[in-house]
């Protein structure tokens, strides 16, 4: 029989918010604990309410381990791991070693009208990649980090839609 | 000439407050039926409701001048209130419902053009001593001339369309070599947006607050102003909160700006109601910087403070009676405060989130207005514009106006989507705007968070995202966990496991 997990993680970026098994319908403030109460009614819709407070919440993304959570009109991603999992997870980030990819997403859905870079170049933090046409705007999309292009994935004429990964980059540091 | 139907060649919450207005005044309202909103709020405001859900043409109804006329003419409306946006500020549609005997509840389509052409408005004026900004005489042919005025006006400048308006087709130059591509790309943008690939320069004012003056003109010739407005929160250009009035104004300048709005709109035989919007600088200097010829979004702050109903004076002056006031008779009363609460992801550069508002609650009471289009159950369409809700709050002072409007936030409460909330709710905390000093470039320079950050309110979420993870593992022999409850799955999560598939 497999050993029982006693923990789960939520990652949030660099946050790691750790819940101990079976989970419990609280939130400790100091030593206090609060309870959690999920309701749906006709007026309000689903909500949650915690010391006496309603707040609304949706469940924007739930795939696997991932989860987007619209808490109080703001959004949280969430990776849910295993002590277990996290552990490997640690490990085979340390193996790849310290160099660290880049995605650049599509940050709405829109029109490429220009690709400003090639393949292999190496370009600086605040360089233009792309011009997006989005809403009748033209946005052009800079890069966030130094880097070199490791591959492009979008051509002039090109729709995109919201979150596509239009091109990657290796950071340098 | 008594106005006895209009039709509203418009949608959304602009629909519903003309709706309002004309009901008051005894005036029967036509609205058209598209096939993005044959749920829409507006609809079961008007008297009439004209069905074009079979129209499959490409082109939206409401930027069709020749079908908006022939629905006119089908419905035996007298008149057409063309809303914002959409046809508003086209001079040909104004000159068209002339044509066809229609009233047009606006401004001449002389003035629609002249003021549209931001070229020529600058002309008028310069000819008329309106402070402006240093730029080029005329529209840019080239990128060498371009290049030569910039010079000659120093950098940084900004390269606008000539028919733009709203943000579009402009761009910021700060250094020479920038100048060909961002002349290119606005000259492009343009074209695309307004079928004119003509654009000009002006100096760039750096850090300006954007401060604008509602005016309200007859027939006759008889002009007034209605205060100001400030609107310097704004992200690329789209206004997210206004108030009135400004806090960066006195009594004397305030006077001197209203009198200069007065005058540029009587340079272009200006009826109906508009808005002169000036840049105001750092050293207390103003520009005019463009006159718009419609009703504007933000014109519920306006009617707060003087108590005067805009809708109802633009149909007035449209039926062609005179000014009821004058400018001596414009009290200045308290202060009131907009926020647009749009369907937008603020945390990925406010980008549209379409979608079905599922619960929507907006607070009420003696100094709240909500003007909306939109219900529990209304679908925000991702053809039309964003607007979920305009939260208008009043005070009698700023500061009571920003207490009330603080409050007015925590009790809204929308389901379905993403919303500006969360911005809105940092803003009003903010020192920088409480105290009234910040600028246009606020958004995009002086703030790091668009949302306040809460522990606990992440913790709760991060507890909620554990718990579904668990909710859905159980049957999963991989992960072997005790959970409390297990059999108790709510009909929500249920509900939303098959709405997902």
């Amino acid at each position: 029989m497999a050993k029982q997990t006693k923990k789960l993680y939520a990652l949030h970026g660099r946050k790691k918010h750790s819940f101990n098994l079976p989970l419990t319908k609280t939130i400790k403030i100091g030593k206090r604990e609060y309870k959690i109460v999920i309701k749906e009614d006709n007026k309000y819709g689903t909500y949650i309410l915690w010391k006496n407070r309603r707040y609304p919440v949706e469940i924007n993304l739930s795939r696997q381990n991932k989860f987007e959570i619209l808490f109080n009109y703001v959004s949280y991603s969430f990776t849910i791991e295993t002590p277990f999992s996290l552990k490997r997870k640690q490990y085979l980030s340390k193996e790849k070693g310290a160099s660290e990819d880049e995605k650049i997403i599509a940050p709405m859905p829109g029109k490429i009208l220009e690709v400003m870079i090639s393949q292999g170049d190496e370009i600086n933090r605040g360089d233009p990649l792309v011009i997006l046409e989005a809403m009748k705007m033209q946005n052009e999309i800079n890069c966030p980090v130094n880097g070199i292009v490791t591959s492009i994935n979008v051509d002039p004429g090109m729709n995109v839609n919201k979150d596509d990964i239009m091109l990657e980059l290796k950071i340098i540091q | 000439m008594k106005i006895k139907n209009i039709l509203i060649a418009n949608r959304g919450e602009i629909a519903v407050r003309i709706i309002k207005t004309a009901k008051k005044m005894g005036i029967a309202t036509s609205v058209i039926k598209t096939v993005s909103e044959p749920a829409a709020m507006y609809l079961s405001h008007a008297d009439t409701v004209y069905d074009d859900t079979d129209n499959v043409s490409e082109i939206p109804v409401f930027i069709d001048i020749e079908r908006i006329i022939k629905i006119a003419i089908d419905i035996g409306a007298d008149a057409i209130h063309p809303g914002y946006g959409f046809l508003a500020e086209n001079p040909y549609f104004a000159q068209k419902c002339a044509d066809n005997k229609l009233i047009f509840i606006g401004p001449s389509p002389d003035s629609i053009y002249k003021m549209g052409n931001k070229i020529i408005a600058r002309k008028i004026a310069l000819s008329n001593n309106i402070p402006m900004t240093l730029g080029s005489d005329g529209k840019i042919p080239s990128e060498k001339e371009a290049i030569r005025v910039a010079r000659k006006i120093g950098y940084p400048v900004i390269i606008k369309a000539a028919s733009g308006g709203g943000g579009r087709g402009m761009r910021i130059v700060r250094k020479e070599e920038d100048m060909p591509k961002m002349f290119r790309m606005a000259s492009n943008e343009a074209d695309k947006t307004f079928s004119d690939h003509s654009v000009f320069i002006e100096k760039y004012i750096e850090y300006p607050k954007h401060i604008e003056f509602q005016v309200l003109g007859d027939k006759k010739g008889n002009i007034i102003h209605l205060w100001e407005r400030e609107c310097s929160v704004q992200r690329k250009h789209q206004k997210l909160l206004e108030e009135a009035p400004s806090s960066a104004l006195n009594d004397q300048l305030r006077k001197e700006m209203g009198e200069i709005s007065v005058k540029i709109a009587s340079a272009v035989g200006y009826f109906s109601a508009g808005t002169v919007e000036f840049l105001y600088d750092a050293n207390g200097n103003y520009y005019f910087m463009e006159m718009n010829t419609r009703i504007q979004v933000e014109h519920p702050v306006t009617e707060l403070i003087t108590g005067i109903d805009l809708i109802e004076e633009q149909i007035r002056i449209a039926e062609g009676k005179d000014l009821r006031f004058k400018q001596q008779d414009i009290k200045l009363n308290g202060w009131a405060i907009e926020c647009r609460i749009n369907a937008e992801d603020v945390q990925s550069g406010f980008s549209p989130a379409p979608g079905k508002i599922e619960k929507i609650i907006m607070p009420s009471g003696e100094n709240i207005r909500v003007d909306t289009g939109v219900q529990s159950g209304s679908v925000i369409a991702a053809n039309f514009d964003s607007m979920i809700a305009k939260l208008i709050i009043y005070g009698k002072t700023r500061k009571e106006a920003l207490a009330n409007c603080k409050q007015a936030l925590d009790k809204v409460w929308i389901k379905g989507t993403k919303t500006t909330l969360p911005f809105f709710r940092m803003l009003i905390r903010n020192p920088n705007f409480l105290d009234g000093s910040i600028t246009t470039s606020f958004i995009e320079n002086e703030i790091s968070s668009y949302y306040v950050y809460s522990e606990y309110e992440e913790k709760l979420a991060a507890w909620l995202a554990t718990w579904l993870f668990i909710d859905e593992n159980l049957d999963e022999s991989n992960l072997k966990v005790n959970v409390e409850e297990t059999r108790n799955i709510s009909p929500w999560l249920l509900n939303k496991r098959i709405s997902r598939h």
